[in-house]
């Protein structure tokens, strides 16, 4: 049983239903308000639980890599090479004879 | 108990609602009336105006009267009024102190807490003016709700099942849309996006200069450009767009509106509704874009929405729902309450923080993504300025999170930890929000020292940033928004709302006409 199960009072296999109506329930017993710690925890322990929902089955599967490019990023870094290596044609048959 | 409200400060128009046995209500002026116009001017003789008495003299004397001071919010821009200059969040302080006066009449005791709504995409800068606002009027600020959240709060389902709804807010100047989870009293936002500058105000400006165009036309002459002729024109222009969302046709006609020489100039024009569509469908375009955007934060399509919800002034436009309606095909488009829904909202949730006679629990998220300045290797050599995220937009908040960096050279001595807050690769295209230094660190090579930043972002949007580096444990804090740091020193808080204060005392019970009613 791990952690966030625990925090959230529940057993191993839980369904999502279940995780979701046990993180509502902490909610209401702990509001970010007045109980921004727990809060914080419970949030934390429901994220864990919903994003691995398959759980131990295919713990050993291979999993692929995933690489995120950032398209917005490398065209602004291609403008910058681009805008520091400004030569002309004509300038650099100029500086080559 | 004393009585606790909420507030929609608006572009155009603002509101004041409380809670009665956990009911929330929109408190209403001595006329009736539920809206207070977000209007703020002054006499010749230096009496206050606010309200529906200083939006009566804008088209007369617009260099003493200010409207949509909210898109100026978190600006260093001052307003001049006879002859002292206002930062926007003085004048906001002026509407919200005329809400508690009207709110404090009806009720008949002291209003001291409120619940402040502001748009969900406004920067922690627009919070922090509006928190102060808040402050200068007398109030304790319980929470900046965002607005999107605060109509959400509002739709009981009383039932178990979640229901999964796009709130759509297009106001006077500001749009938000919103992705909500609903489950019996649980409220969770799952993504919000926007545009701080697209509203009403913006298609008033579009049929502005449309109208001056036609007068061209007619008469070959350009209407002048100065203040009190192009705020008739203004005017005119927002009764047209107000009469275009119930009429196929209107006509426009400001009479006299320029004179040459012996013979006054009319403006006299029929507007058809297709025509102010055309000039406004570029910018409703945006809007579209941003619901796209928010359904992919949330990990959703169009078809994973249940209903969508239109507030706020501008979704009366029938284009805007059928552009909405069209953009969701399978989904139900309802309008309810467009103008009170968010400040009905902000007092359910003011009635949660002050003492829970009100069973609703809200989950709400930051809009914009926080994090600091970093070098990153890349094939083309070290690239200082980038935008590390610390924190993605649309996390839950309260939240805290850290990440540990390494020095980028031999024998560094010091760290720099610039904070910023947006969503550009390119930390100096996002909003600075201060910065601080780490010095002392141990002489190593590049690499070989780490440094920990952590950051924790409160439900008030107060951001503690920590950086520590972990051998010698050098450690330094900056806390962004809070009242040390803000724009506003406690001093010049507390001077503001003194002169706030005593513009409301010169009018007040001296006479009882019907300009000053609102002003009381």
């Amino acid at each position: 049983m791990s952690d966030s199960h625990d925090l959230l009072g529940l057993a191993p296999g839980a369904t999502p239903a279940e995780i979701k109506s046990a993180y509502h329930r902490k909610l209401k017993e702990f509001p970010a308000h007045s109980h921004p710690q727990e809060f914080k925890a419970i949030r934390a322990a429901y994220d864990t639980l919903r994003k691995s929902p398959q759980g131990l089955d295919d713990f050993f599967a291979p999993k692929p890599i995933t690489a995120d490019l950032d398209k917005a990023l490398v065209t602004q870094l291609e403008q910058r090479v681009r805008g520091s290596v400004d030569v002309t044609l004509e300038d650099l048959i100029l500086l080559t004879f | 108990m004393t009585a606790v409200v909420g507030i929609d400060l608006g572009t155009t128009n603002s509101v004041i609602a409380t809670l009665e046995n956990g009911q929330p209500w929109v408190i209403p002026d001595e006329e009736g009336d539920f809206l207070l116009p977000s209007y703020v001017g002054m006499t010749d003789t230096g009496q206050l105006l606010v309200g529906q008495a200083a939006r009566r003299q804008y088209a007369a004397a617009p260099e003493r009267t200010v409207k949509s001071i909210k898109r100026q919010m978190g600006t260093d821009y001052t307003a001049t009024l006879n002859d002292r200059t206002y930062r926007p969040q003085e004048i906001s302080a002026i509407l919200l102190r005329s809400l508690k006066q009207r709110a404090e009449a009806v009720l008949d005791e002291a209003v001291t807490q409120a619940v402040i709504t502001v748009p969900a995409y406004f920067t922690d800068a627009q919070r922090q003016a509006t928190k102060e606002a808040g402050e200068i009027a007398g109030f304790e600020v319980l929470q900046i709700l965002n607005e999107p959240t605060a109509a959400a709060l509002v739709f009981d389902v009383n039932s178990e099942e979640t229901e999964t709804v796009l709130v759509y807010d297009l106001g006077g100047g500001t749009f938000d849309v919103s992705i909500v989870e609903i489950t019996g009293d649980v409220t969770e936002v799952l993504a919000s996006h926007g545009n701080n500058r697209l509203g009403g105000d913006d298609f008033d400006r579009q049929l502005q200069r449309h109208l001056a165009d036609r007068f061209f036309q007619t008469h070959n002459v350009e209407v002048p450009s100065d203040a009190a002729t192009q705020a008739r024109l203004l005017q005119a222009a927002e009764q047209a767009k107000i009469a275009l969302s119930e009429h196929a046709f209107t006509t426009v006609r400001e009479p006299f509106l320029v004179s040459q020489g012996e013979t006054a100039l009319h403006l006299e024009t029929d507007m058809a509704r297709e025509d102010f569509e055309n000039l406004i469908k570029p910018l409703l375009k945006d809007t579209l874009g941003a619901i796209d955007r928010a359904l992919e934060d949330a990990s959703m399509t169009a078809d994973d929405i249940d209903r969508a919800i239109l507030v706020g002034g501008s979704t009366r436009i029938p284009l805007v729902q059928h552009l909405v309606e069209d953009h969701l095909p399978n989904t139900p488009v309802t309008s309810f309450e467009p103008d009170l829904c968010v400040g009905l909202g902000a007092a359910l949730q003011a009635g949660v923080l002050s003492g829970a006679e009100v069973e609703t629990v809200l989950v709400d998220v930051t809009p914009h993504s926080l994090g600091i300045a970093a070098v990153m290797d890349t094939p083309m050599g070290p690239m200082p300025g980038v935008f590390s995220t610390i924190i993605p937009r649309n996390s839950v908040i309260p939240t805290s999170r850290s990440e540990v960096y390494f020095t980028a050279m031999d024998r560094q001595e010091a760290v720099d930890v610039e904070v910023f807050q947006g969503e550009n690769p390119l930390a100096q295209e996002n909003v600075p929000l201060g910065s601080f230094r780490i010095e002392g660190l141990p002489p190593k090579p590049a690499g070989a020292v780490q440094v920990e930043v952590h950051f924790d972002f409160d439900l008030s949007g107060i951001l503690t940033v920590t950086a520590t580096e972990k051998g010698k444990g050098q450690q330094n804090t900056l806390v962004v928004n809070d009242a040390e740091t803000g724009r506003l020193s406690s001093h010049d808080l507390r001077q503001s709302r003194e002169a706030i204060a005593s513009l409301f005392d010169l009018p007040a019970g001296l006479d009882d006409d019907d300009d000053d009613a609102d002003a009381e």
